[in-house]
């Protein structure tokens, strides 16, 4: 994916996303962020960019797995703890790239499935111009649900995920009776 | 003879307490039906029932042992409802575990027991609703973090030997009706119903009265009672099925 370069504004390494999510918002930010794994041994291609307009995502893109839009954002939360570059550019030099459907995601989509945090996904969400918010949810859960291989990954880790907590719990017996 | 149904979504805010208690509604026309808040530490199905001010509650029962919650079950709407208390205090007196006594002693007097499960999968005692069931009905809406949870939600009651008796889709607008259609490839048992966005169930709430009791003849209502007719209940044994709720092997947490 091709973005302009931008003017960098900070680089940190961060064990969550959300804080440069958080960070894109609260300044208004219009430019990208930069997602690299922290780990100096992981390969180059192994990060991504969430594109900011006024803070809020737009577009994004991982390198490694070269997938767009919803379906970059998995592969981004597997990829911290990150090195987290926020980048300024000018709205009308990111202009084409936004307007690659197949790249966009929902507003409050990189909050809640990169960051797991449900309630900057809500700020980006009252953020983003009004027009956005359905469309791009609509857009966002017709590309989850085409992705059978990243549900049938959120079905095998919820049932690994069960079955060890049922050892925790105590609750073998009512897993071998989901076996039977 | 009854069957007990955990009315589950992994998310708040789906609409999980309103639909339990219009299918309850529902449900009640050819059943008896006893509805049970087991979101323990987040109850709110009082609110829902205009029982606000109920008192004892389910929280009682579970906090004493002597305690018999058949006080706390109160006849509205023509269900019986047992509503859970909000005090913190309360809800951390209650062991979650005597859950399964009284889910046993209900069972003796129903023919469907709905329980409004908590909307998280993060405890035991929030997933012991799950367990305990014979059935789970998966509350969703068509959104990517209703339907991720939702999976997570179906995965874990077949992992507990849970049947799914199928999905109820909430806060569908019209574009949300094509994801409908795919996610059901997704869920297991059928679509229950396509509930309608609407702002019915909003002043329901408000009204602190079951949807199908305030609105009964909005297309929300509607949609329910097709989900209730759906839903085919299996008679149980009650005595087996309270043996069952009694003899889930839960030791204490360590």
């Amino acid at each position: 994916m091709n973005v302009p370069e931008g003017d960098l504004q900070r680089s940190r390494v961060v064990a969550d996303a959300a804080v440069p999510l958080e960070a894109a918002l609260d300044r208004r930010l219009t430019g990208y962020l930069a997602l690299r794994p922290a780990d100096p041994l992981a390969p180059d291609d192994s990060g991504g960019i969430i594109t900011v307009e006024d803070g809020v995502p737009v577009v994004a893109y991982h390198d490694g797995t070269e997938r767009g839009g919803t379906a970059a954002l998995g592969p981004l939360a597997d990829s911290g703890p990150y090195r987290a570059e926020l980048y300024a550019a000018e709205a009308a030099d990111l202009a084409a790239v936004h307007e690659v459907e197949e790249l966009r995601v929902a507003p409050g989509s990189p909050a809640e499935q990169v960051a797991d945090a449900p309630d900057l996904a809500r700020r980006a969400r009252e953020r983003a111009p009004a027009a956005r918010e359905s469309a791009d949810d609509d857009d966002a859960v017709e590309a989850f649900l085409a992705d059978e291989d990243r549900i049938a990954d959120i079905k095998r880790r919820a049932r690994a995920e069960a079955e060890r907590r049922a050892a925790e719990w105590g609750l073998d017996d009512a897993v071998d009776a989901g076996e039977r | 003879m009854v069957e007990a149904f955990a009315v589950a979504s992994g998310k708040g805010g789906t609409g999980k307490t309103t639909s339990t208690l219009a299918l309850g509604m529902a449900l009640a026309d050819d059943h008896d039906v006893t509805v049970v808040d087991a979101d323990t530490g987040m109850a709110n199905l009082l609110f829902h029932a205009g029982l606000a001010e109920a008192d004892p509650t389910l929280h009682d029962a579970l906090v004493d042992e002597t305690a018999d919650v058949r006080e706390a079950t109160y006849d509205r709407f023509g269900m019986c409802i047992v509503p859970c208390g909000t005090s913190l205090a309360a809800f951390e007196a209650a062991d979650p575990e005597r859950l399964r006594d009284v889910v046993a002693d209900l069972a003796a007097d129903a023919d469907v027991l709905l329980l409004d499960s908590p909307a998280t999968l993060g405890s035991k005692a929030a997933v012991l609703p799950v367990v305990l069931a014979d059935r789970a009905i998966v509350v969703l809406q068509p959104t990517v973090p209703a339907l991720s949870d939702g999976l997570k939600v179906q995965e874990y009651a077949l992992s507990y030997g849970t049947e799914v008796a199928g999905t109820l889709f909430n806060k569908v607008h019209d574009r949300g009706a094509d994801a409908v259609e795919t996610a059901d490839r997704y869920f297991e048992g059928p679509t229950l119903a396509e509930v309608p966005d609407s702002d019915a169930a909003r002043a329901a709430r408000a009204a602190g009265e079951p949807l199908l009791a305030h609105a009964p003849d909005s297309e929300a209502a509607a949609a329910y009672r097709r989900a209730a007719n759906r839903i085919d209940v299996r008679g149980g044994d009650g005595e087996a099925v309270a043996d069952r709720f009694r003899s889930a092997v839960i030791p204490d947490p360590p």
